[in-house]
């Protein structure tokens, strides 16, 4: 057998220029950036949106007049904590005109304090906003902490003491294993693992199926046997999977870099929007040698799958029967996916830890738990080289595929055929 | 220096392709590989270019295995045209001639030449999908020699062409030749083939039923033919059929303005003429020659394959199976 070099460069330089030449290409991966950067900046801008439009006007109708704190300091605190700046917080002169006002629109609610028959406060909130509004809802918290220091009050407990009753205690937590992820930024670790476990998937699905439509393409303009003849399959079938991997890439690093342009921009369009700085997006606590770690099940994984794409392309003589014969991969891509996304919420879990291990499914869980618990050295080398060893099984077997489905037009090709086809090809 | 097909057999499912089949063709040669429609003609290719391999037997080449050759001995044209439709011509051919390890200078220097040697220079910078089907089909022929074959093969390479095409096509196999190269193919126009080759082969449901220099096989039918034409109206012909000193003659169906006749080896062609001119016949053709391949085609293969052969074309619109 001759060696995969130079000609697996060469097919897979063909592959990526057609593939980035191509203007489906562009139009999508220019699509997906800026879809990308606006996702990313969409919730600064929205909060912008709000900010620049009117501030929330609410008028306060207290019938109740002996409370322990002041109700307008309430409520406009409340409100200001969401960052909507310059709430105004009023009493109402007229009731009876302010709920007209909140009628009309020109108000955002009429809220009611009294004292009910037991004693107790009683609110009424007439709104301008559904149920789903987050004002109502900063509302409906500040009317609770209203009562509550009232209730405190009733019973001898002056606001001062009070405070010092809801101030939150000194906790602090340790992990016993030192390689625990902090738990101040296990929030941002699992949005990484998140974005791994789709980035992950996405490749799979979208860039292994281009792999398929590639094979299946030159089978059905009959190019196949012009290149099986120049070539090995093991050349064409390397080849192709790196070809189609770089421009998947590509596409990814554009992606990549409208995130990071977002996330940096992030910073000074709020500034320019004139709103209080909120924690910005911290990474997660990385060691650094997990990225690497990261890369290499992410490879291998791509490699896996796609090359299986490739022998499935191989058994269809038409681009249409593609999806067909790639079914099974794609069940077995989406099925990883799922699992993933269960296995997030419960990262430290036996099954978890198992299924890591298991070659299909170690590239979507194997990152995820690097990020989520703390997974040990042998284990992470364990799965990695199930997978590899996977991998050159695949290899064998998609090349075995590959050389006998090229051949194989018009009839439906199964497993068997192919097999007993495969034995006796080059 | 040949190369040698030696007792090879191959099986798809119930097909049995190829069986037991064997010939040589000498290096340097132009060989007809000739047969029906699905008789085996393909596989037989693809076996000698190691992209099938073979149930049993073998294919050498100078002594030395397919097997172990490299791939750019090889030039393969397939019956199935297929390029990449959306590719501009000369960046298709540098990119399959660098997969036979052809510097990118030669294949350069190469493709202005044969462009220029089918009198398609223009068409460098086009797509293959914006040109017309013959010119399609000159490009793939340059794809099968970019890189410097010693072995050509052709499956049906002047099907589809016009005749000013087929014209040059045949020009580029002569010049082939003169630089020493095998050309081996297969078609079903057997003027080409008496015009081209020097030996053949034909296959009958994957069985060489004959093969060797295309003299030899004439001689070996073991009977000759005279075309001959006259001023009359040819009634004299069925008595020639009757004569004692005629016996073994069979008088061919009359063709545009001759008669064939079909002579055992041991009659004298002069008998005919004599008794002709006896029975005062004006004479304004008499020619001796070989029976045609075409005869010895349909002899070998039979009313059958062509029977079938016409059949198989009425019917064959879509995509083959593996022959």
């Amino acid at each position: 057998m001759t060696g995969l070099m130079p000609n697996a460069g060469h097919v897979a330089r063909r592959e990526y220029l057609v593939r980035v030449r191509g203007r489906t290409f562009r139009i999508t991966t220019l699509l997906l950036a800026v879809a990308v950067l606006v996702f990313t900046l969409l919730p600064t801008l929205l909060r912008g949106a709000g900010v620049t439009g009117d501030p929330p006007q609410i008028a306060l109708d207290v019938q109740a007049d002996d409370l322990a704190s002041d109700p307008v300091a309430a409520i406009r605190d409340a409100l200001a904590a969401s960052g909507a700046a310059g709430p105004l917080v009023t009493r109402a002169e007229d009731p009876s005109d302010a709920a007209d006002a909140v009628r009309g629109g020109s108000l955002d609610g009429l809220l009611t304090i009294s004292r009910g028959p037991d004693g107790d406060l009683t609110f009424e909130y007439l709104s301008s906003q559904g149920p789903a509004s987050v004002e109502r809802l900063l509302v409906t918290q500040a009317a609770t902490s209203l009562a509550v220091s009232d209730r405190l009050a009733a019973a001898g407990i002056d606001s001062a003491q009070s405070a010092v009753l809801f101030r939150p205690p000194a906790f602090v937590s340790t992990s016993a294993d030192p390689d625990a992820p902090d738990d101040d930024r296990y929030g941002e670790a699992l949005v990484v693992a998140y974005f791994l476990v789709i980035l992950t998937f996405m490749a799979i699905i979208t860039y292994g199926n281009w792999v398929a439509q590639s094979v299946a393409e030159e089978k059905s303009n009959r190019v196949m046997e012009l290149l099986i003849t120049a070539a090995t399959p093991q050349q064409l079938l390397t080849g192709k999977v790196l070809g189609t991997g770089a421009a998947g890439l590509t596409q990814y690093a554009a992606i990549i870099a409208a995130v990071a342009v977002g996330m940096i921009a992030n910073g000074p369009v709020s500034n320019l929007l004139g709103l209080r700085g909120e924690a910005a997006f911290r990474l997660p606590s990385l060691e650094l040698w997990m990225l690497p770690a990261f890369a290499v099940f992410f490879t291998l994984g791509f490699v896996l799958y796609s090359t299986l794409y490739a022998a499935s392309g191989s058994m269809v003589s038409r681009i249409e029967d593609v999806q067909q014969a790639a079914g099974p991969l794609i069940f077995v891509s989406i099925a990883g996916y799922f699992v993933s996304f269960t296995a997030l919420n419960d990262a430290d879990a036996g099954w978890v830890a198992l299924l890591s291990l298991v070659p299909f499914f170690s590239p979507y869980l194997m990152p995820m738990r690097m990020l989520l618990t703390s997974v040990s050295a042998p284990e992470i080398l364990v799965a990695l080289g199930i997978l590899v060893v996977t991998l050159v099984a695949a290899i064998w077997l998609a090349s075995r595929i590959y050389s006998a489905g090229v051949l194989m037009y018009g009839q439906r090709v199964g497993v068997r055929t192919l097999l007993r086809a495969a034995r006796v090809s080059r | 220096m040949s190369l040698v097909v030696d007792r090879v057999s191959k099986r798809f499912g119930s097909v049995l392709a190829l069986d037991d089949a064997s010939f040589s063709v000498e290096a340097g040669a132009i060989f007809g590989l000739l047969g029906a429609n699905g008789a085996g003609k393909t596989t037989c290719m693809r076996i000698v270019l190691d992209i099938l391999r073979p149930d049993s037997g073998s294919v050498t080449w100078n002594g030395q295995p397919n097997t172990a050759l490299p791939r750019r001995t090889w030039g393969y044209l397939p019956e199935e045209r297929g390029l990449y439709p959306k590719m501009r011509v000369e960046e298709q051919l540098r990119f399959l001639a660098s997969l036979y390890g052809v510097s990118d200078a030669d294949a350069r220097r190469e493709i202005t030449d044969w462009l220029e040697r089918f009198r398609i220079p223009d068409y460098r910078n086009r797509k293959v999908e914006e040109l017309s089907k013959g010119n399609q089909q000159k490009i793939q022929f340059i794809a099968a020699i970019l890189h410097d074959p010693d072995i050509l093969i052709m499956d049906e390479p002047f099907s589809g062409l016009d005749p000013l095409n087929v014209r040059l096509l045949k020009e580029a196999f002569l010049a082939m030749r003169e630089r020493g190269k095998t050309l081996i193919f297969s078609t079903h126009q057997m003027e080409t083939v008496e015009e081209l080759c020097e030996a053949i082969a034909i296959i009958d449901r994957g069985r060489v039923v004959l093969h060797g220099l295309v003299r030899d096989v004439k001689r070996a039918m073991g009977r000759r033919v005279v075309r001959l034409a006259t001023d009359g109206d040819g009634a004299f012909l069925a008595e020639l059929e009757k004569l004692d000193a005629l016996r073994g003659l069979t008088v061919g169906a009359r063709r545009a303005d001759f008669v064939e006749l079909q002579l055992p080896a041991d009659l004298d062609p002069e008998t005919i003429l004599r008794a002709a001119l006896e029975r005062g016949q004006r004479i304004t053709r008499f020619e001796i020659a070989e029976p045609s391949l075409e005869e010895i085609f349909v002899e070998h293969v039979g009313r059958r394959a062509i029977d079938e052969e016409e059949g198989h074309l009425a019917t064959s619109a879509g995509g083959g199976d593996i022959e």
